[in-house]
């Protein structure tokens, strides 16, 4: 019979050994279940402004700040808002009308919004802001530093690491990288000592070597190319090149058939033609259906979704991404429960920045700070919205301009800490992980359970 | 007529080898090729050719460079002029070929790849690659090819000319008018709420020209009292910098009427409509001051002025320039190097592109046999792993698959995802360097870099039908074709020509025994496996 580690764990309990050492970064404190984050950033800046909007006697503030559609302006109509309405009681918020799946999962309970959600160095408000009591961000409201703080959520320094790989870094080893990445390179999945492994979208490019047949002289080239990665290091480019080339050849032998599908049942729910955010939250399908086989028990994902730089003709623009969004989010839940694992996987969306509530010229909306996003999975405590909603006035008491720029009201530490409570990092490494997270009031707002 | 004869001597040897000839056919002697000539050669064009070796050897790299500086651009091509609407341009039922040749910027990169591998002007196009990733536009938002096209002409004429004048050209270009909006972006209307657009206003500091924190010549960060960057400009100052930018619309069709904003036109710069543009007074970069009532030419020029003489250009575009072409992670005296070169080219110019380019190249930090800092040099940008080889290893082509190759490798020239380029110039990789071209280089893409060096080598795609006049691609091993029967001098001429003779004895004998390890009678497939495990070696990916 195979010990799990809570087996362990509660031995150890019952000798009496200290929850000091219970609560190592190496135990992962609730339970020994697999559990997943995915993180789904929305490149370019999503328009939270037209994502959630207030459906009861705010509406008319949102509609006049924002302006008719006919004349340029961005006010998305009443009555083709989407309700999200509560367990009990009428709705106080819509959501955009390109979001139908996603508001059948917030009617059933699986998705919650977090409302104006930013990079913070401190808690601030306005008149402290004005007063430059709190400083800001490190340039703000510029997309590369922005999206980076929103993945270091350091927005107060340059950081190389992410708290999505430091959060790996917690984890103990596995045969498989506990960060996979369907989007290359990024900040969010790269630690101290964790590196992400980033693998194709389904129907990408192949996750090995092609062209090379059992023959002595295919065998003898592989052989070569194994020896060459490990030679004449001494150039710091050269070993890190090799260092990335020997880690994807020692993950492509068990992960190869995983990508290209072998084995998996998900497929059909993300459609015929599935889209790109798509056929990147199939591949993460793929690898979690194969957990058992990989010896994963914890993984990390990061997907991704650009083109939300919408400067102008924002409506013909956005509305296809969040059409995209919603039909991906959806299906991938619905891989989840079929998998039998939706309580132990929670997506959540990150983007660079929310946009001015006031039109700009040509359709569109300019960079600004606090912004929505959206949580999902079975743990989440849906069917409610955290944080508080922005008073939508241009110049009001959220805007630290005069084209609705909202100050964040919560900080992308407190999202990060309360989504990495759940995955099971312990209270003693928070810090550790979120090393600002101690300057809020809150570590942990309760969307999930 | 070299080519002719290596061919000949090709064929004759194959067919000694095929005769079944007990002595062993003869290779030539092993390439010798001076090390610096082979690293100038990969700094400054796409990629070394024994040819373009043999020139630096005689000319000296001052001379050679010089001759470059004067070498005009390579046609690009000339596309047709089509709306920009899709729908109209290729309805339901259009073949496909419709939207990749009009939409998409497809065309253009095969003529990108034709001219990288054989164009004269192989200077000026790498320096239009370089500057096509800092000035970005990208055929993912300005999606006729010809806009595109005419808007990667612009980088080659001005390769060489001052920043200023570069700056001017791409501000102006209907293009990056439509790419950031400066394109009918309307002075402010309070009846409707609207602002100017605040995208180019932006971009062009924090891109094109100054970056988001002041620098000192030689590329330090400059800090405050509490040790924080002090940033180069504020939210006040994109906001007076995105009213200057008000009242200009694409240039006029011909026949076409002028009206407030025209409509979608890509051939010329973009034309100002007098009454779009806001008169106001302005407070821009530095707290310049752009008066009220001045013309729109006069707020745009004294605009373009106060960022083209920012004390940060040199640094910021300057670097960004040495990490394109020599190292990555330069010394900051090499950096102060250019950034005086830039404020000066010794004849009172400043920004002189052409001479800071020869700066570049021809520091010490640049030239010199053998580089043994750990920290020097830089990761290939992945069109260089294409053409590299291509140029080397005697491929003709169409440029199809090399511009399909340039997609699956995630950097298809002129479709940047974003403005951001393919990859900021920050990227710090996992051994806490700078390192831009390793945000490309992930584990997925040490496949794919691999298979489609091998399909080069192994099975180069042929004609294209669905592409008007398509060859196809092919790949006759160029100047390595004579070596396979001797392995120990074809790994010496594979070291000399794609690692300037750096391959160490222990990784040659690698290559050797594996080389030997494949058909005796196949010797394309002796030289095919050797310069495969060259160009996949980690050693190659890293310019140095």
């Amino acid at each position: 019979m195979r010990i799990s580690r809570r087996d362990v764990l509660s031995g150890l309990s019952l000798l009496g050994l200290s929850a000091g050492l219970l609560g190592s970064r190496r135990a992962r404190a609730q339970t020994d279940e697999y559990r997943a984050l995915v993180c789904v950033f929305l490149f370019g800046g999503n328009d939270g402004n037209n994502l959630v909007v207030p459906v009861d006697a705010r509406y008319t503030d949102y509609a006049t700040a924002r302006g008719q559609q006919s004349d340029g302006g961005l006010a998305l109509p009443m009555d083709q808002l989407l309700p999200l309405a509560p367990a009990t009681g009428a709705a106080s918020y819509g959501l955009n009308p390109n979001m139908p799946e996603l508001q059948q999962l917030w009617n059933s309970g699986a998705l919650g919004v977090l409302f104006n959600v930013g990079t913070l160095v401190a808690p601030t408000n306005k008149a402290d802001d004005a007063a430059g009591r709190v400083p800001r961000p490190e340039s703000l409201m510029s997309h590369q530093d922005q999206q980076n703080q929103w993945q270091t959520s350091l927005p107060d320094r340059q950081s190389r690491t992410g708290w999505g790989g430091r959060i790996a870094d917690q984890l103990p080893a596995a045969s498989l990288p506990s960060l996979v990445s369907v989007a290359g390179n990024v900040l969010f999945a790269s630690g101290a000592t964790s590196h992400p492994l980033a693998v194709p979208m389904a129907g990408g490019s192949t996750f090995g070597l092609t062209g090379f047949d059992g023959s002595v002289g295919s065998q003898a080239i592989r052989a070569a190319m194994t020896a060459l990665r490990g030679l004449d290091l001494d150039n710091a480019l050269v070993q890190s090149v090799a260092g990335e080339t020997a880690a994807a050849f020692a993950a492509s032998g068990a992960l190869s058939p995983v990508l290209a599908g072998t084995g998996s049942t998900t497929d059909a729910l993300f459609g015929s033609q599935p889209s790109v955010l798509g056929r990147q939250l199939l591949q993460v399908a793929r690898i979690i259906e194969a957990r058992s086989v990989l010896g994963a028990t914890q993984q990390i994902f990061f997907v991704s979704l650009g083109g939300f730089d919408t400067h102008n003709d924002q409506i013909n623009r956005q509305s296809p991404l969040l059409a995209e969004v919603s039909a991906s989010l959806a299906a991938f839940y619905s891989a989840t429960v079929q998998l039998g694992v939706a309580s132990q996987v929670t997506t959540f969306t990150l983007s660079d920045f929310g946009r001015t509530l006031a039109p700009a010229s040509g359709g569109g909306s300019d960079h600004a700070w606090g912004n929505h996003q959206l949580v999902l999975g079975g743990a989440v405590k849906g069917r409610q919205t955290y944080g508080t909603f922005p008073t939508l006035a241009l110049g009001g008491p959220d805007d630290f301009t005069a084209q609705g720029r909202w100050i964040p009201t919560t900080s992308t530490d407190q999202y990060a800490a309360t989504l990495a409570r759940w995955f099971g990092v312990s209270p003693g490494d928070l810090a550790t992980v979120l090393p600002n997270v101690g300057r809020f009031p809150s570590e942990d707002l309760g969307f999930l359970g | 007529m070299a080519v002719v004869t290596s061919r000949l001597v090709r064929v004759a040897t194959a067919a000694i080898a095929l005769a079944g000839c007990s002595s062993q056919p003869k290779s030539p002697p092993a390439l010798t090729l001076a090390p610096d000539a082979v690293r100038l050669a990969a700094q400054a064009t796409f990629g070394p050719t024994v040819a373009v070796v043999r020139d630096i050897e005689q000319r000296g790299a001052a001379a050679w460079i010089d001759a470059q500086l004067a070498q005009a651009p390579s046609d690009l091509g000339t596309y047709t002029v089509v709306a920009d609407n899709v729908a109209a341009v290729c309805p339901t039922g259009s073949p496909s070929t419709c939207y990749r040749d009009n939409f998409t910027p497809f065309l253009t990169e095969t003529a990108f790849f034709r001219n990288a591998l054989s164009g004269p002007d192989q200077l000026r196009q790498r320096v239009a690659f370089a500057l096509s990733q800092v000035v970005v536009v990208s055929g993912a938002e300005v999606r006729p090819n010809y806009a595109v096209a005419e808007y990667e002409k612009l980088l080659l004429r001005d390769a060489f000319g001052t920043y200023r004048q570069l700056l001017e050209d791409v501000t102006l270009s209907p293009a990056m008018g439509r790419y950031l909006n400066m394109v009918n972006n309307d002075k402010p209307n309070a009846a409707k709420g609207t602002e100017p657009n605040e995208n180019y206003a932006r971009e062009i500091m924090q891109l094109f020209s100054i970056g988001l924190v002041q620098l000192g010549p030689d590329g330090s960060v400059v800090t405050d009292g509490s040790g924080a960057p002090v940033p180069t400009y504020d939210q006040n100052a994109v906001i007076g910098l995105a009213h200057v930018f008000t009242g200009w619309t694409y240039p006029l069709q011909p026949g076409a009427t002028q009206k407030t904003h025209n409509a979608a036109y890509y051939l010329g710069p973009m034309v100002v409509v007098a009454s779009n543009h806001d008169t106001t007074a302005k407070v821009i970069l530095g707290g310049t001051q752009v008066p009220a009532g001045q013309t729109p030419d006069a707020d745009l020029a004294l605009a373009l002025d106060t960022i083209a003489n920012h004390p940060n250009v040199a640094p910021f575009i300057g670097k960004q320039l040495i990490q394109a072409l020599v190292t990555a992670n330069p010394t900051p005296a090499y950096v102060a190097r250019i950034s005086a070169v830039w404020a000066d080219d010794g004849h009172g110019v400043r920004g002189n592109l052409g001479a800071v380019v020869r700066a570049i190249l021809l520091d010490s930090e640049a030239r010199g046999d053998v580089k043994t800092v750990s920290t020097y040099g830089r990761v290939k940008d992945p069109v260089l792993l294409l053409t590299g080889p291509a140029r080397a290893l005697g491929v003709t082509t169409d440029g199809v698959y090399l511009a399909e190759a340039s997609s699956a490798l995630e950097q298809p020239p002129y479709l940047s995802p974003t403005v951001f380029n393919f990859y900021p110039p920050d990227y710090t990789s996992d051994v806490n360097l700078v390192s831009p071209a390793s945000a490309l280089l992930d584990s997925g893409s040490v496949f794919t870099r691999a298979n489609a060096t091998h399909q080069l080598l192994y099975a180069p795609p042929g004609r294209d039908t669905s592409v008007t006049g398509s060859t196809g691609t092919q790949i006759d091993l160029g100047d390595l074709a004579g070596y396979g029967a001797d392995p120990g001098a074809l790994v010496d001429s594979a070291s000399a020509l794609f690692l300037h003779g750096t391959l160490s004895s222990a990784e040659r004998s690698k290559i050797v025994d594996a080389v030997n390890a494949q058909d005796a009678s196949d010797l394309g497939a002796r030289v095919r496996a050797a310069v495969y495990l060259v160009l996949t070696s980690p050693q190659y990916q890293v310019e140095r």
